[in-house]
């Protein structure tokens, strides 16, 4: 067996069994090296599983989509109809093209009222843009136009079948006193917050754009929603638009968000917020490592008569600094194992409360050990050092 | 086996020198068991520091089996101690949170033996001391000569060609100070183990074939064995 093998060995069970002696002192120096680890373990897998839980919205919405908004401020009084239903025809990089006029009103099926929200006026394709299925009848179709017909969401067809409503399609709904036959009935959808458009599918009517042009007090498109082509860049997809509307409407200003921007922007912001997180998490494993290091201190001026004895059986310098270092490794290892455990568990406590799906990330976990591992390495060895320098003769007459 | 000449150790404490050592010269044949004696403060724990390889003089040379050992770097010097020197003290110096068995094994790990070897060696050497039956015990479960045994076993596991003991009596009652002497003078009888003991009393000076003392920083060695008292 080889001479160092047998003597980390040695140090290695000796370490262990020193920690476990100091107990109290122990334990006071796992707590910083704990709250460090367990911070940056909390913070780099809350960070990852944000980051997780933002792409799964926008992968359930998909990436192209491109939101087209008259600028706050602008000239112009509004998106002009006719210019809006044509933007995926005239415009190379949007493959499809979904204006909307948004209205509101109050929903009576047979007299009694089954709710009342968004009546949101579209064109055929509003439905393929926002993936929105239907369970009975058919969407809003192109022929549509000026009809009082609607396709109703799945909350508000609930409602109305709560109302007595046992064929949904062919029946009527009342809107703010206005008759609409209704064609089809939409499945539920999920609400994606992670676009600065909301669709609200569930409680919302849809009914085709003309009609809404005039029921609704605001006549002006508020809000493209498109889809950019396959392999275009945002920024290409942002610059067509606005061209094209620059030769259109002159004076509209525009205010256009891509997804993929949003997700460009998002993943930066997650990039200073784990790097701000774990900068935080350092600063407690600075203040761990001291801590730690004032204990490692505190043993070797404890133990200059084992440090002495050891010297004269023979231990060499090295020795006596692997021995002091194992033990400071041990402890961090200890307070990084602890603190993998605690931060895991306020991770796990965090995405109960934000409905979050909890993951726990291999990546932090082993990170958490190397830097344990580290900080022991670090902080331990100035005075692991000092005790390998101590005078053997001084030790052994107890001075 | 060890030859001394010329040691000299001064210390400088501030800007006043003091010269301890004064240019001893000493020559310990193997199998010797030897005294050395001098009042409190005449430099005889200075003296086995140096011979112990734990110290280096001012000037003088030492050479340990034909080796001078002054130029030797700390770690040859921390090797040297481990195959060659075994230390006894007077108080006793085990490692209190290790076992008797533990605190023999010491000098074989750091010379890097495996495990159960270590324990099969230090498991015979303590049965030689007559501690076989206290080898879990920790240093605070034993008197004084059983923890003088088992600083003697730890001194000698390892085998070293020279015992050095300074005052492992000092700490002893007259029965029990006479039971480690009648073991370090069996050690040397049976096994030929060179033994120098730093001593106050005459009586342990007694016991030994060759007995000096040291004396403003000079060894002397009566020719005379017998031992007229300090
Ligand atoms: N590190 C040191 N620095 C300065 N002086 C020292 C040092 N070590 C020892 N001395 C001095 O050297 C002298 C001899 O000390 P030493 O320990 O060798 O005496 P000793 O003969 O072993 O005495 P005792 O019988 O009391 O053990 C003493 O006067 C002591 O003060
Ligand atoms: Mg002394």
């Amino acid at each position: 067996m080889s001479r160092t093998f047998s003597v980390l060995s040695a140090n290695a069970r000796e370490a262990a069994e020193s920690l476990r002696r100091a107990r109290l002192r122990t334990v006071l120096g796992l707590v910083g090296v704990m709250i460090g680890i367990s911070s940056v373990i909390a913070m780099v897998s809350l960070g990852e599983i944000a980051r997780e839980q933002a792409r799964k919205q926008f992968e359930a919405l998909g990436t192209d989509i491109v939101v087209v908004r008259k600028a706050v401020g602008s000239g112009a009084k509004a998106i002009d109809l006719p210019n809006a239903l044509q933007v995926a025809a005239a415009v190379p990089s949007i493959t499809e093209a979904a204006p909307r006029i948004s209205g509101r009103g109050t929903f009576r099926f047979a007299g009694r009222k089954v709710g009342g929200g968004a009546v949101q006026g579209v064109t055929r394709s509003f439905a393929s843009v926002n993936r929105l299925t239907l369970q009975e009848g058919r969407f809003i179709s192109d022929l549509d136009a000026d009809r009082y017909w609607c396709v109703v969401g799945a909350g508000v067809a609930e409602a109305m079948r709560g109302a007595g409503a046992d064929r949904l399609a062919g029946s009527l709904l009342e809107v703010d006193e206005v008759l609409f036959t209704v064609v089809g009935v939409l499945d539920g959808k999920e609400e994606s917050y992670a676009l600065p458009v909301q669709v609200n599918a569930n409680k919302s009517i849809f009914v085709p754009i003309t009609t809404a042009q005039r029921i609704a007090p605001d006549p002006g498109v508020e809000v493209i929603i498109a889809r950019s082509g396959a392999g275009v860049h945002y920024e290409a997809a942002v610059a067509d638009i606005r061209s094209y509307f620059r030769r259109r409407a002159p004076d509209l200003g525009l205010d256009i968000v891509t997804a993929k921007e949003l997700v460009a922007r998002m993943e930066a912001q997650m990039g200073i917020f784990t790097l701000l997180l774990g900068a935080v998490g350092s600063i407690s494993l600075i203040v761990g490592g001291i801590g730690i290091m004032n204990i490692m201190l505190v043993s070797v001026a404890e133990r200059r008569a084992e440090i002495a004895i050891r010297r004269a059986l023979g231990a060499r310098q090295r020795d006596i600094r692997s021995q002091f270092l194992i033990e400071s490794v041990i402890l961090t290892i200890i307070g990084g194992m602890l603190g993998i455990a605690l931060g895991l568990a306020a991770t796990w406590t965090i995405c109960r409360f934000t409905d979050w799906d909890f993951l726990i990330s291999g990546l932090s976990v082993a990170s958490g050990l190397g830097t344990a591992a580290a900080v022991g390495l670090f902080f331990g060895f100035q005075p692991a050092h000092q005790a390998s320098r101590l005078d053997p003769i001084a030790g052994l007459q107890g001075k | 086996m060890l030859k001394l000449t010329g040691i000299r150790r001064s210390y400088r404490i501030g800007p006043v020198t003091t010269e301890i050592l004064r240019g001893v010269d000493l020559e310990v044949h193997a199998g010797d068991l030897m005294s050395i004696m001098g009042p409190s403060g005449s430099g005889k724990t200075t003296l086995m520091n140096i011979v112990g390889l734990l110290d280096r003089p001012t000037s003088g040379a030492c050479i340990l089996d034909g080796r001078d050992v002054s130029g030797l770097r700390d770690d040859e010097l921390s090797a040297l101690r481990n195959r060659h020197i075994g230390f006894v003290f007077q108080s006793f110096h085990l490692l209190p949170q290790l076992t008797a068995l533990e605190n023999v094994c010491l000098p074989l790990v750091y010379r890097g033996a495996g495990r159960p070897e270590m324990r099969r060696h230090a498991q015979a050497i303590l049965e030689r001391v007559g501690m076989a039956e206290r080898t879990g015990h920790r240093p605070d479960q034993l008197s004084g000569g059983q923890k003088q045994r088992v600083a003697i076993a730890r001194a000698l596991v390892g085998e070293p060609a020279l015992l050095l003991a300074d005052e492992p009596t000092g700490a002893l009652d007259a029965d029990t100070a006479g039971e480690v002497m009648a073991l370090l003078r069996q050690l040397n009888a049976e096994r030929g183990i060179t033994i120098l003991i730093i001593t106050h009393d005459p009586s342990v000076a007694g016991q030994c074939a060759r007995q000096t003392r040291i004396r403003d920083g000079r060894l002397f060695e009566p020719k005379a064995a017998a031992a007229d008292g300090a």
